[in-house]
């Protein structure tokens, strides 16, 4: 299929040899019958040698080979033989008819021929726009077609051609970046696709812009812009109209199939854009609320010491001074977990990893508790000999300290709260156990999500941003941190983090000591 | 006792400054790098203290604290925000005495300049040679340690960094600091050799490891032995 258009030259006549043995033929039919029947039948049979003759060779070869075969019948057969004189009386007329009768007869054929031709032809073309659209229908990227499209247009016009995809949008100068190439167009095609490209109209000869040139450049265009051009190295001097509007087609189809690609792409966009706003809103919106509670106790106690402190005996102004000590604490942390989790949200975040003992680690947040919360009966079990970890160790602590938090607050007072380290295999895990209510199964996967938290009354686990930021945490480092229900009641938070190739211990054998 | 409080925030300046009168300093304060150089070169009376904000509206303090080393041996603590944890660890390792991060209570600040105070008072006369804290016993001099009156035995390494340690007792020794005296320069990249050493000290000397008294972590950031239970410095504000 692909070679038909090809077939304007050579092929017609390699598809007309047939006409030769047809003609020896009749030849040596007419030698045969020579003597046997008379003249005029005779020339039936040239007639129809001549008919079937023309079913292969064009219209004027056609009427060529039938002009000499009658001038060979006037040599050979008509009377006087051995000479082109003619009895004017006897034979002119049927010499005259024949030539006549072969003329129409090759015309004639040779039209039906060339329709036969252009109609399949036709068939093909459509036959090729409707694969190559079904091709870029399911297409994902059409960009990854871009080949097959050269391919397509090189078989259909016998050109070399040279392609140029946008990846995204139009820059505003050329660059090579923000293209697909296919081929290798030289310099003053580089510079016409260009320019083609922001055209968005066919250029070259036939094409009414830049007849001069001898290529012909093909946009393909989409819905209201243009997306790619191609370019079909010197068809512009053999000038095919019908040839050039199907190459358009198969290139127009490109530029359909990648404007449907990056409108989806632009309206996925649009859609994220939108979201990501609203999940902002509903961040503000929770952030704001959060703070709220600790802001009003803080505001209470301190104007509370400032109207009343004078009438305020020692105590009352020592327990004032305390709860505002205490929130604007809570205040920090959330502070400090909402820069964190907007920090390690953005791309490209660096963690300052070193390795870690996780002891220390785990020894400084219990410090921290400790500091908290003296009364409260947190903690630690280490499995011995634990590998370093390469961590941020800010982080984790920072990480730790939520979890342990969490666990104080949501747990009964007199209810023990754990931190636990243990090796599994390639990772280590670092859990937080508590004694409390546990989490429902419908909140174990919504509490880490930002600013969820369970129905206010029964479940207050995993309010703002604290598991959120735990999680993402985990996840910087490669690990994940994921909830357990104890079977005892409670619940254990686990943080896994893979583990790395050991660094060298330091040289000498002191270490052992 | 003169401390230079460097602070651009007014409440916060205003609220430290009423503070630490109430304790007896007498405070100078000043908002930018520049009022701060200007009333260091003029100030009549020395100072003891410097209280450093970093991100101040006309630099980091590097430079001053390039200055204030240069002139004196005077103590100066970083008061930092959470997220400038290179620059304050960068103002540790060229020589800051220690650092609070933002927001911090003022016992926790007035504990803090108590033991950079102490340690300039140590500074001039005799550097703390011998520590004690509950059942720990350190003695550098006779390179001895014991726990519960029992001695222990350390390694030449880990003596030295327990040594390292003491000579600047309750303060934070950043991990480069600690690498570069205990092993040498080239060392300083190496922090698993500190998490070896140190987690041998705890066990050592620790009745918890996993809860240490003694050798506290600061993570991110180094390590810090606590203060001795004797406070033999001049504690007595001027």
């Amino acid at each position: 299929m692909d070679s038909l258009d090809v077939s304007r030259g050579e092929s017609r006549w390699r598809d007309a040899w047939p006409a030769v043995p047809t003609w020896c033929a009749g030849a040596l039919a007419l030698a045969a019958l020579d003597g046997r029947v008379d003249l005029a039948n005779l020339a039936m049979l040239l007639v129809l040698a001549s008919a079937l003759a023309s079913l292969w060779l064009p219209a004027w070869a056609g009427a060529a080979s039938g002009a000499l075969a009658v001038l060979a019948f006037n040599w050979f057969l008509v009377p006087p033989r051995g000479t082109f004189a003619v009895d004017l009386r006897q034979h002119a007329l049927l010499l005259v008819a024949m030539l006549v009768v072969n003329a129409i007869v090759a015309t004639l054929m040779g039209n039906l021929r060339r329709q036969a031709r252009s109609a399949r032809r036709h068939a093909q073309r459509a036959e090729q726009l409707r694969a190559w659209g079904e091709t870029l229908r399911d297409a994902e990227d059409p960009l990854a077609h871009a080949g097959s499209l050269q391919q397509l247009l090189s078989a259909a016009s016998g050109d070399a051609v040279a392609l140029l995809v946008l990846r995204d949008a139009l820059p505003e100068t050329p660059d090579e970046a923000a293209v697909l190439r296919v081929g290798t167009p030289d310099g003053d095609q580089a510079v016409g696709l260009w320019h083609c490209l922001r055209q968005g109209e066919p250029l070259g000869p036939g094409t009414g812009r830049h007849a001069g040139q001898p290529d012909w450049y093909l946009p393909m265009r989409g819905r209201g812009a243009c997306l790619g051009a191609a370019v079909l190295r010197g068809h512009g001097l053999r000038p095919d109209d019908v040839l050039r509007e199907h190459l358009q087609a198969l290139c127009d189809q490109m530029g359909g199939a990648l404007q449907r690609v990056r409108s989806q792409r632009e309206e996925h966009r649009a859609r994220e854009l939108a979201q990501s706003q609203t999940l902002r809103n509903a961040l503000l919106a929770a952030i704001s609320h959060d703070y709220r509670t600790p802001l009003a106790t803080i505001m209470g106690a301190a104007s509370s010491l400032e109207a009343q402190g004078a009438r305020m005996d020692a105590a009352q102004r020592e327990r004032l001074a305390r709860s505002i000590v205490e929130e604007a604490t809570r205040l920090a942390r959330m502070t400090d977990n909402t820069l964190q989790l907007a920090r390690l949200d953005a791309p490209g975040v660096a963690l300052r990893c070193d390795w870690e003992s996780a002891e220390e680690i785990v020894g400084a947040v219990l410090a921290h508790a400790r500091r908290q919360d003296a009364a409260r009966r947190v903690r630690a079990r280490l499995e011995p000999d634990l590998p370093l970890l390469w961590c941020d160790a800010l982080l984790i602590a920072q990480l730790l300290d939520n979890l342990v938090d969490n666990a104080l607050k949501y747990s009964p007072a007199d209810a023990p709260v754990e931190m636990l380290v243990r090796r599994e295999g390639e990772r280590i895990v670092l859990a937080v156990r508590d004694r409390g209510p546990g989490v429902a199964p419908a909140w174990r996967e919504r509490i880490f999500e930002v600013f969820q938290r369970g129905e206010e009354t029964v479940q207050r686990r995993g309010a703002g941003v604290g598991l959120a930021v735990c999680r993402a945490i985990a996840r910087a480092h490669g690990g994940e941190l994921r909830l357990r229900p104890r079977s005892r009641g409670g619940a254990s938070f686990e943080c896994v983090l893979p583990l790395r190739e050991p660094p060298a211990p330091p040289p000498g054998t002191e270490a052992a000591a | 006792m003169r401390v230079l409080l460097l602070e651009d925030d007014r409440e916060l300046c205003r609220t430290l400054r009423d503070a630490l009168t109430m304790e007896g300093y007498a405070v100078l304060t000043a908002a930018s790098l520049a009022e701060a150089n200007a009333l260091l070169a003029h100030a009549r009376e020395p100072l003891d203290l410097v209280l450093l904000d970093l991100g101040l509206p006309d630099g980091d303090g590097e430079q001053l604290l390039a200055t204030l080393r240069r002139r004196e041996s005077l103590p100066v603590l970083v008061l930092s925000a959470r997220q400038a944890e290179g620059q304050k660890i960068r103002l540790l390792d060229a020589g800051a005495d220690d650092y609070l991060v933002k927001p911090f209570g003022v016992a926790e600040l007035l504990a803090r300049m108590r033991v950079a105070l102490r340690r300039r008072g140590t500074r001039v006369s005799a550097a703390l040679t011998d520590y004690r804290r509950a059942a720990v016993h350190i003695d550098l001099h006779a390179q001895r340690v014991w726990r519960d009156g029992a001695p222990v035995h350390l390694t030449p390494t880990e003596f030295a960094l327990l040594a390292r340690l003491v000579r600047q007792a309750g303060q934070v020794v950043t991990h480069r600091q600690l690498l570069r005296d205990v092993w040498g320069a080239e060392f300083t990249e190496h922090t698993h050799y500190l998490r070896l050493y140190m987690g041998q000290l705890r066990a050592k000397l620790e009745d918890e490891p996993a809860e240490p008294r003694l050798l506290l972590t600061e993570p991110g950031v180094g390590y810090r032995l606590a203060e001795p239970d004797e406070d033999p410095g001049p504690l007595m504000p001027s």
